[in-house]
């Protein structure tokens, strides 16, 4: 399911006192079975675009294509639920959603309203439990018992139960701890990598951006600023930082080693291995030099 | 989606924005009573000659106030309706099967709808130019007399600030709610009755749970900073009342006896 964007535009509270133009001609392109991220500063027009992507906000002006389905500026009123159901959404903070008195039936809602038969519903709710590594005694409890994290994790099997072909994400990590949310954005890349699900990230973290995405979109001020490889959009670091960005932790040390070494060059190294390797290839060239 | 018009402030520097909001309070007070004076055109046309003064020395635009009353014109259009057939007096203009209208009936259901909407522009004033933090303020100095006989004066101002101050926070989160069971699949907009009732619970649940977590936490800051009721409690917004205050309680003294000498 490929997903473009053609000249699409978004207002706020259209003719009232507090409009306000949230994106603003965006054209791009997000191909199926991709990992992309999506950076930019607060109130850049990130969480407002990919909320087009299921219908939950209608383009002022311009057209979405997700895989078949269609979306025009100007369009009556339309049923997004064929669409909802190939598209899943995780939000920021997704265990506010939670309403059931029991696990397993939170994670059945989605299937169940899309559809799906019980028994079948109850099959898929277990698998994503297990999926997101909720153990079984936990299924029959309240979601209200659970710790922060466990009930994140309940909220994102509500999603994967309805078997998504692409899934959003709304900073899917913020509030965890370093382990959970290694284990959420880990959970994730062996989606993408296993049932090529196109995934799309919303982030504040440049390194998760960095190590886990095919394509990286770079919003500013409701307009698309950038976008290509995490290699082509780190190596733009001036530019970056004049939209309130950074780049990718590792990329800011090799920075210091280089320009330590009296070296102009920017490497693109993403995880910490891939630094360290670079370290030591600056020092052996530094050697050779001297 | 929630355009709603709840806390509609808008700051302005104005004879009436700087106003105590004691004076206004009273003065809203008196004027809706003072309204039932109002009963022949002279007096009617006092009433709205008044509110236009307030609006002009409010500087407020008058698409402001013109979407305050906007919500109500309905209610005033059927009034005026109901009360053209129903009252009588004077002579049949017009007749129909049952319904006579009658000069008396539709002089009677002007002023009536006159009424309620000169009530509605003093209110709306009220709200376009007092924040809230300084209504509850005003209140909470209006009730005070009734702590001498042990009403919870301070707790019902608190209540009432804090249920203004978390209404858009809770649209807001009402919003998100909506649209995270929409992308699961939740349909709020169409359906039978009977489902779309069955679809407000994944809605009110998280709702609710929401609301109780975060007066808890609201309850726990408060008490991290020292709050301990009532007793001894300094305010950084002292009211003042000065002369602006007493020309407007004149000011309506003064409309009183005006209506009650011109009224039949």
């Amino acid at each position: 399911m490929d997903i473009t964007f053609e000249h699409v535009t978004h207002v706020y509270g259209r003719k009232t006192p507090f409009e306000k133009l949230a994106l603003d001609d965006v054209t791009i392109r997000i191909p199926s079975g991709s990992f992309t991220s999506i950076i930019g500063h607060t109130g850049s027009g990130k969480s407002t675009l990919v909320q087009h992507i299921n219908g939950l906000l209608k383009p002022s002006e311009g057209k979405i294509t997700v895989g078949n389905f269609v979306i025009h500026a100007h369009e009556k009123k339309k049923d997004f639920k064929e669409l909802r159901k190939q598209v899943g959404f995780v939000f920021q903070y997704p265990e506010h959603q939670l309403f059931e008195e029991t696990i397993i039936k939170d994670v059945c809602f989605g299937p169940m309203n899309f559809g799906i038969s019980d028994a079948e519903s109850t099959k898929r709710a277990e698998e994503s439990l297990q999926l997101v590594g909720l153990p079984a005694s936990f299924w029959h409890r309240s979601p209200f018992e659970l710790s922060g994290g466990q009930m994140r994790r309940v909220a994102i099997a509500g999603v994967l139960a309805v078997r998504p072909q692409v899934i959003i994400l709304d900073e899917p990590t913020a509030g965890l701890d370093p382990k959970g949310r290694e284990e959420i954005l880990s959970l994730f890349d062996d989606l993408h990598a296993r049932l090529k699900l196109t995934i799309i990230m919303v982030t504040h973290n440049m390194s998760d951006a960095a190590n886990y995405s095919d394509q990286v979109i770079v919003m500013d001020g409701g307009k698309l600023l950038l976008a290509g490889s995490p290699k082509h959009v780190f190596l733009q670091e001036d530019l970056l930082r004049k939209v309130g960005l950074d780049i990718p932790e590792t990329m800011l040390f090799l920075n210091k080693v280089l320009d330590k070494a009296g070296s102009k060059d920017k490497i693109p190294a993403f995880t910490v291995d891939e630094a360290a390797d670079a370290v030591i290839r600056i020092l052996n060239g530094v050697k050779d030099h001297v | 989606m929630f355009n709603l018009v709840i806390g509609q402030y808008v700051p302005l520097d104005s004879y009436v924005h700087h106003l105590d909001p004691r004076s206004k309070l009273i003065g809203v007070f008196l004027f809706v009573v003072i309204v039932f004076l109002a009963n022949n055109w002279l007096t009617n046309i006092l009433m709205i000659l008044f509110c236009f003064a307030g609006i002009l020395l409010s500087k407020m635009q008058l698409s402001y106030i013109y979407r305050g009353l906007r919500s109500i014109l309905l209610i005033v259009l059927l009034t005026f309706v109901l009360n053209l057939f129903l009252a009588s007096g004077g002579t049949t203009l017009f007749s129909w099967g049952w319904f006579h209208v009658t000069t008396g009936g539709l002089t009677q259901s002007v002023f009536i709808a006159v009424r309620i909407m000169v009530i509605i522009v003093v209110t709306t004033l009220l709200t376009l130019t007092t924040s809230p933090i300084e209504i509850t303020d005003g209140m909470e100095s209006l009730l005070n007399p009734l702590k001498k006989i042990k009403m919870p004066v301070h707790e019902f101002a608190l209540m009432m600030s804090i249920s203004l101050r978390f209404i858009p926070t809770l649209l807001e989160e009402t919003e998100k709610i909506i649209k995270a069971q929409a992308a699961r699949g939740s349909d709020f907009t169409t359906g039978s009755l009977r489902g779309r009732i069955k679809a407000i619970v994944p809605l009110l649940v998280p709702l609710f749970v929401g609301a109780f977590k975060r007066a808890e936490d609201l309850a726990m800051a408060m008490e991290a900073r020292g709050y301990h009721g009532d007793d001894g409690r300094t305010k950084l917004h002292q009211l003042k009342w000065s002369w602006r205050d007493s020309l407007l309680i004149s000011a309506l003294v003064l409309l009183a006896l005006l209506l009650i000498f011109a009224r039949n």
